[in-house]
């Protein structure tokens, strides 16, 4: 169980607490203030908690999730929480949310905190009535003398709380003793989405606020020569046509002048060195890289020895191509520059790599950036990269006016950082029983996400690709021979985080491949998968810890929810695929589908799950609903980039999953004794696909190993 | 360049833009009522769904010079609203930024379908975008919505 130290809890606490030092010398006429025991949690002497939420949100769910974990360990009543966004700032050095992260560290760094302020309520309503801290408990915001049956809200204590020097070791709730954790809440921000009032970056206003929309460069690398804006500023409201470092800015009064003056600019371009980049043609070299031995990732037994041997052996390549996120509010963000100091409102997963990346390319402190998250319309990981928001701190500076910029959705699709593609090259042997005796995985790739400036590759490669090659190293099934590498293949192209990043590929090379063998073999798949997981053992590799019985129950739970094994008709298949997701989430899907040779179509999704304590029911069901809409749009298109250029432009050309393609979902959230919380944001997503793909072999006979199937 | 007189959500008022500006950046730029979403700018995507009469239409299609003496009803413009009760009860939204255009839809739907059939939600709402995936607690909310009362 975590424990909060003394030194933890003042570190927490170290800066802006200056309800808690002002309180050491106040007097009593002075008792009821605002409490700011922590960073995270302010309460005012009318009792009314505010929890200050340091992850963002972009429906992933946090601004409630966060919330619950620290009312729980507070004994709050939930229907009076309040929130707040946190600003970045002195106690504001780790708001970045991405990786699936939220949860977890929030469940472990949280709930010792909350509980030490809970016990200095306690403690204070001790002090006040002169009674034993045994005596006292808490319910719902309030401090509890059940013997005289006097009740003191936690308002009335903050005075006396601020005084206390914060006690040691102060346990969190057991589980199982959880009124708030483990219980579905409806999101906190529902009722201003429905209503129209939820801000999002492009609802943010700024006095003084003009609009710039940017013309970027064809291709990736491109520059500009020469422009002309003199048209372009002829058009009413039109203020000014400005080159800065990614293009060329157009400043107006509002949207539209500034949009509708892109084309009145001339720009001469220079295509720059990746004008003949060609996505088809690097997929071709990708391909052609398999033959290349790589860096060794995990090698076990004699894998080498017996593909030489030879005998029943299987091949197969499986091809993975590039995809944009296309969240639907496009980037936009307020820059306010003045002097030496700048503000920023944006929509960014990543405050402060915002904060640090603004002020980098200001040439200003980083102290002097301060960064306002606002409500996510889509993130989904695009948004940790900072290129938005450095724009507009850019045209701010140059115009002298807070200034917000508004990408189109051609700018969205065309300029931002993609999923990247990849080749995985998959070998298996089979011996005369059918057993799979070698396996060998190799995922050919580019390594280098371009969101931050390069950094050198350090001399230990395998290490260098732990997290890159997910999916390929980290197969938790019971093979005495796995030999798996990584094989890099640098490109010019944009690429950066991607829900559940380096994982789709390889995963749903894995689950399919060994689909392959099971079925080569005579052997059902799901019975091949529990086979292999039948030692019950937890293997380490990597930094990812994998435990085959926890994968086990996954597999059992969805051959019991699932009609495994039965016939499902003409033209339908059954298809199963299971992950664990960075060592943490157990995930399995088993998918019904109807297929043909030219069509086919998602029917029914069983899911089962085990992501640890659960802290909100509604919300894990609602992330993996979310993740198989996403996972399923890897089956329905695909980025192309021809001339260095992005051809597609908007979801006319880019199909995105629409409700008629959505299945039936049905999840089930297994019961686990696990003292850890964990993600949900990705794991949902790399099992899907395979499961489908495996699906549609049971259906047709047909094996795809190439995305997407089309729609 | 013409003044354009519009009413929305039951107020009339006046605005002095260019004759193609997109009603949609007139509500958010003009109006400041920015419930109404900028997600594609071409028709295909839905965030910028508005209602004109009981009928749905695309913000980002119609032009200054097309709603000039119309009337509109926004986000803005739903009071408690069944559909908004239902989008509630089966807590539909995730990031939310596709809502408002979600639930004008489903308001014209149900203004035409008093109780609409899978296949009818999924031609209303098709022509929407939702990338947190929410379609499944779409369609239930709108089957919901059709069971309660209007206010």
């Amino acid at each position: 169980m975590m424990r909060t130290t003394r030194r933890d809890f003042l570190r927490i606490t170290s800066i802006g607490t200056t309800a808690l030092l002002l309180g050491v010398d106040r007097i009593d006429a002075e008792a009821r203030e605002t409490w700011k025991p922590n960073p995270w949690l302010r309460i005012d002497p009318d009792g009314t908690i505010t929890i200050i939420v340091g992850k963002q949100e972009m429906g992933q769910g946090v601004r409630t999730s966060i919330p619950m974990i620290v009312a729980e360990e507070l004994d709050a009543d939930w229907s009076k929480i309040r929130i707040e966004q946190a600003s970045t700032g002195p106690e504001y050095t780790a708001l970045n949310t991405g990786g699936s992260g939220s949860i977890y560290r929030a469940w472990r760094t949280l709930r010792p905190v909350a509980a030490t302020a809970r016990e200095m309520l306690i403690l204070a309503g001790a002090a006040k009535w002169s009674v034993d801290r045994g005596s006292l408990r808490t319910e719902n915001g309030a401090v509890l003398h059940d013997a005289s049956g006097r009740r003191a809200h936690y308002g009335e204590l903050t005075a006396a709380a601020a005084k206390l020097k914060a006690p040691e070791n102060i346990a969190p709730k057991k589980l199982g003793t959880h009124r708030i954790v483990g219980h579905s809440m409806k999101r906190i921000d529902g009722p201003a989405i429905v209503s129209g009032k939820a801000k999002y970056g492009l609802d943010t206003r700024v006095d003084g606020m003009r609009i710039a929309t940017v013309l970027r460069p064809p291709s990736v690398g491109g520059r500009v020569v020469s422009f002309d804006g003199t048209a372009a500023k002829k058009i009413r409201g039109v203020r000014d046509v400005i080159a800065i470092s990614s293009g060329i800015a157009i400043v107006a009064d509002s949207t539209w002048p500034a949009f509708k003056a892109r084309d009145a600019v001339k720009v001469h371009w220079d295509d720059g060195p990746n004008h003949d980049f060609d996505s088809k043609k690097y997929i071709d070299q990708l391909t052609a890289a398999a033959a290349q031995s790589g860096t060794a990732m995990r090698m076990e037994g004699e894998a080498a020895k017996i593909f030489a041997a030879g005998g029943r052996e299987l091949k197969a390549t499986y091809v993975y191509p590039f995809y944009a996120h296309a969240p639907v509010e496009p980037m936009n963000t307020i820059a306010s520059v003045r002097g030496t100091s700048c503000q920023i409102w944006s929509p960014t997963q990543a405050p402060n790599r915002v904060q640090q990346f603004v002020a980098r390319h200001l040439g200003i402190a980083k102290e002097n950036v301060v960064v306002h998250p606002t409500l996510i319309g889509g993130g989904f990981g695009r948004r940790l990269a900072a290129d938005y928001a450095i724009e507009a701190a850019e045209i701010s500076r140059a115009i002298g006016a807070p200034v917000q910029v508004v990408w189109t959705r051609n700018d969205d699709m065309h300029d931002s950082p993609l999923q990247h593609a990849s080749v995985e090259s998959m070998r298996g042997i089979l011996d005369n029983d059918g057993n799979i005796t070698a396996w060998s995985h190799t995922k050919i790739t580019n390594a280098e996400m371009n969101i931050s400036p390069p950094e050198p590759k350090p001399a230990d490669l395998t290490a260098y690709y732990i997290d890159n090659a997910w999916g390929v190293y980290d197969i938790p099934y019971a093979i005495p021979n796995i030999a798996t590498s990584y094989v890099d293949v640098p490109s010019p192209v944009r690429y950066g985080p991607w829900r559940s990043v380096y994982s789709p590929s390889s995963t749903m090379a894995r689950e399919c491949f060994f689909d392959e063998l099971a079925r080569s073999a005579g052997r059902d798949p799901l019975q091949a998968r529990l086979d292999l997981l039948a030692d019950g053992k937890t293997i380490k590799t990597g930094d990812l810890t994998l435990d085959r019985k926890r994968l086990t129950r996954i597999v059992e739970a969805l051959r019991a929810r699932s009609n495994w094994g039965k016939k499902l008709g003409t033209n339908r298949g059954q298809g199963l695929a299971c992950n664990i997701y960075d060592g943490d989430t157990y995930l399995g899907y088993v998918v019904e589908v109807t297929a043909d040779e030219k069509q086919w179509r998602v029917d029914r999704v069983i899911c089962a799950v085990d992501c640890g304590v659960v802290i909100n029911p509604n919300g894990v069901e609602q992330q993996i609903e979310s993740g198989v809409i996403w996972a399923l749009g890897q089956l329905m298109s695909e980025i192309t980039i021809r001339g260095g250029r992005v051809e597609q432009s908007s979801y006319a050309d880019y199909a995105v999953p629409r409700i008629a393609d959505t299945p039936r979902i049905e999840v089930h959230i297994l019961p686990n004794d696990r003292d850890g919380a964990f993600g949900m944001g990705e794991p949902p997503v790399p099992p899907f696909v395979p499961a489908v793909l495996n699906a549609i072999f049971d259906a047709t006979g047909r094996r795809i190993r190439r995305l997407p199937i089309g729609i | 360049m013409l003044p354009v007189k519009l009413t929305v959500n039951g107020r009339t008022t006046t605005v002095d833009v260019d004759d193609d500006t997109p009603l949609l950046w007139i509500l958010r730029d003009q109006l400041g009522l920015t419930g109404t979403k900028y997600g594609c700018g071409i028709g295909v995507c839905g965030a910028c769904t508005i209602l004109e009469g009981s009928a749905a239409v695309r913000a980002c299609q119609t032009t200054a010079a097309a709603a000039d003496g119309r009337s509109y009803t926004t986000i803005e413009g739903l009071r408690n609203d069944r559909c908004q009760r239902a989008w509630l009860e089966e807590d539909v939204a995730q990031c939310g930024y596709c809502q408002p255009g979600m639930l004008m839809e489903a308001c014209a739907l149900l203004a035409a379908h008093s109780s609409p059939s899978d296949a009818q939600i999924d031609d209303a709402i098709g022509d929407h975008v939702c990338r947190c995936g929410t379609y499944p607690r779409i369609r239930k909310a709108i089957h919901l919505a059709s069971t309660l009362r209007k206010r």
